[in-house]
């Protein structure tokens, strides 16, 4: 027999305190995992939903630009507008390698739920203009699945036609051809207006908002919203992006009134710094678990080891050293806590979308999709780190056995 | 009876002057007070008193799991006297084997795993046959799979035996060994004992109250408060 199956046999002598040790740690790691798998996540979900807004650079009406930033991620209402004439005036920058005018408006969707009729909800329509949006974004493609073939862009001088983002046709059960309705309040009166739309094209999910925005042409928009002179913001792409080219961009803008001009870059810093201060605290609540894991752990090992008191007697009565006892103790701890290590891998594995949810539900990211990212590296780490905490863990106990005197724990264990 | 006690090789182990004194409060307890003897092999030798007579006191020194506060102890040939524990856990292994009255078997292990468990801390590649051989010998080679808590008490001690066995000790030592056992148990414990002493030319420490199997060892050693107050050879 080896030293590492008799520590096991060891251990599986009391399996309802074995197991309960197992699962203190398991859940400490399950803890840790997931926040990091979050912060990974999260930062990644960031970086693909502002990359896939397509630009780097883009003005819009004075305010928190986090906030607008926010709802171009995820949408919203209370958006504010900017003047048409600020797309004239800087579109003849010279540092401008492409630029798209968007106007965002939030429309009413009536009796769209699958399960109520009566339940409402919003539409969030994007009115475009499709040359430059698309040259933007060239990963946005028409899907060719069925119901979808035969997808195209509208017009820009169409007035009844809309695309629909993946999910927004998904939810609807809409296909290319069909007829899509919403309801919009124009601005300046008080009662909506339906409109009806032809669907002439559905496009592949992206993973981002694109995937529940309806896209129509941005005249038809303006109309619709009767804010013919306004935009919601101005998306660019800078021949030379740097934060040079970028300041000298700012400069030279900020002299519009209303306006000002935000960088992306800048926005997905002050984005993943806003749940920074959560982040904190369910770090502060895994190192607690971690902690009171680990106290857990010594704590059962040490009761093991002095139940076990006169048993570590006779095993160096017949011929165990110091250090084979310290070896059998240390390898309990360490079996242990690796054992919580990967239990708690399984745990924040398939407890991930739970995870998510609780925290969505806590705070509001502006991002869509997974947000939590558990890496084969993130495991490695978890896994190693168990393997430390053992190895710490078992110290104590490890040695208090080790130290005993046969005869002492013989006399102790009778 | 091991008759040839007089012209047996030197002693295995050897004995002088053995104090041992343990502090009770202000109290000093001299639980050994002075002990020689010599120890040869093949010699089977039982050591009697009453509680308190330094019994165990005398056999811990005698198995290097508690060291003299004075005297001098030699086994198998080397002082041990100032050696640190892991000197003497080296000292120990494969000389002196241990048989306890409570047999301290490891519950979730199987009688075989119990018989080489010390083959493990020896670093010892166990040889199943030989574990099986080892259990023949004390009759239990048909429970090899089996746990202590399918024990008797008496099987339990066969395979404390045998454990102490396995590793091909010089001498064994016993401290009650029949403290647990009923009569019938006991008296078959000591036949096993005389048995590896005649068959295997083994050294057989034992402590025991019971008069009547501790006239059955070779050399009875009668302790009181701490000194040897009686020695003789069976009649």
């Amino acid at each position: 027999m080896r030293f590492i199956a008799f520590a096991f046999k060891n251990l599986f002598r009391r399996p309802l305190r074995t197991g309960l040790t197992i699962m203190g740690i398991a859940l400490a790691v399950a803890v840790a995992v997931s926040l990091i798998g979050f912060n990974i996540g999260y930062r990644r979900s960031i970086d693909v939903s502002i990359d896939k807004l397509g630009f780097q650079v883009m003005i819009m009406a004075k305010g928190c630009p986090y906030e607008a930033a926010t709802m171009m991620l995820k949408g919203g209402t209370g958006l504010v507008y900017l003047p048409a004439s600020t797309y004239d005036q800087v579109r003849s920058d010279p540092d401008i390698a492409a630029i798209t005018p968007i106007f965002v408006g939030v429309a009413e969707k009536e009796g769209s739920g699958i399960n109520d009729e009566s339940a409402s909800s919003f539409a969030i329509i994007s009115g475009i203009e499709v040359e430059s949006f698309v040259s933007m974004k060239p990963w946005m493609t028409m899907s060719q699945g069925a119901g979808h073939l035969g997808g195209r862009w509208f017009a820009d001088d169409a007035t009844g036609e809309v695309v629909l983002g993946y999910e927004v046709a998904e939810y609807e059960q809409r296909k290319v051809g069909d007829s899509y309705y919403v309801s919009i309040t124009p601005y300046g009166q008080t009662e909506p207006v339906m409109s009806e739309f032809k669907v002439v094209g559905i496009l592949e999910r992206t993973g981002t908002q694109d995937d529940g925005t309806v896209f129509m042409p941005i005249s038809l928009a303006r109309s619709l919203f009767n804010r013919p002179t306004e935009l919601t913001i101005v998306g660019f792409k800078l021949k030379n992006f740097s934060g040079f080219a970028l300041r000298q961009f700012e400069q030279r803008w900020a002299k519009l009134p209303e306006v000002q001009v935000v960088g992306l870059q800048q926005v997905k810093t002050t984005l993943v710094s806003l749940v920074e201060t959560a982040q904190t605290m369910i770090a502060s609540v895994a190192v607690v678990a971690i902690i009171v894991a680990i106290i857990g752990v010594i704590n059962s090992i040490m009761m093991s080891v002095f139940e076990r008191t006169g048993e570590i007697g006779i095993m160096k009565a017949i011929g165990a050293s110091k250090s084979d006892i310290f070896q059998i103790i240390w390898l309990e701890t360490m079996a242990i806590c690796l054992g919580g290590g990967v239990g708690g891998i399984i745990l924040a594995l398939s407890g991930t979308s739970l995870v998510e949810k609780a925290i969505q539900s806590l705070i509001d990211f502006g991002t869509r999709g997974s947000m939590v990212a558990i890496t084969p590296q993130v495991m490695l780490v978890a896994l190693l780190g168990s393997a430390v905490v053992g190895c710490f863990a078992g110290l104590y106990p490890a040695w208090r056995a080790s130290s005993m005197r046969p005869v002492e724990a013989i006399r102790e264990g009778e | 009876m091991n008759n040839n006690i007089e012209t047996m090789e030197a002693p295995i182990i050897t004995a002088r002057g053995l104090k041992k004194h343990y502090k009770r409060g202000i109290e000093t307890i001299k639980a050994l007070d002075g002990v020689s003897l010599d120890i040869r092999s093949g010699e089977m030798v039982s050591i009697l008193g009453p509680s308190g007579s330094g019994k165990t006191t005398l056999i811990n020194l005698l198995s290097c799991l508690d060291a003299p506060d004075a005297g001098e102890l030699v086994i198998a040939g080397r002082s041990v006297n100032g050696l640190v524990e892991e000197e003497l856990v080296n000292v120990r292994q494969g000389v002196l084997g241990f048989i306890f009255q409570k047999f301290h078997l490891l519950p979730t292990l199987t009688v075989a795993e119990n018989v080489e468990l010390p083959l493990m801390f020896l670093r010892r590649q166990v040889d199943r046959e030989k574990t099986l051989e080892v259990l023949r010998q004390v009759d239990l080679e048909n429970r090899a799979g089996h746990l202590p808590k399918e024990l008797s008490g008496g099987q339990m001690q066969r395979v404390a035996i045998a454990r102490a066995l396995i590793t091909d000790s010089k001498v064994l030592i016993a401290d009650e060994p029949t403290g647990n056992l009923d009569k019938a148990n006991g008296e078959a414990v000591f036949a096993l004992f005389r048995r590896l002493v005649t068959e295997k030319n083994l050294t057989v420490i034992v402590t025991t109250h019971n008069l009547a199997l501790g006239g059955l060892a070779d050399r009875i050693i009668t302790l009181e408060d701490g000194l040897i107050i009686d020695e003789h050879l069976r009649q």
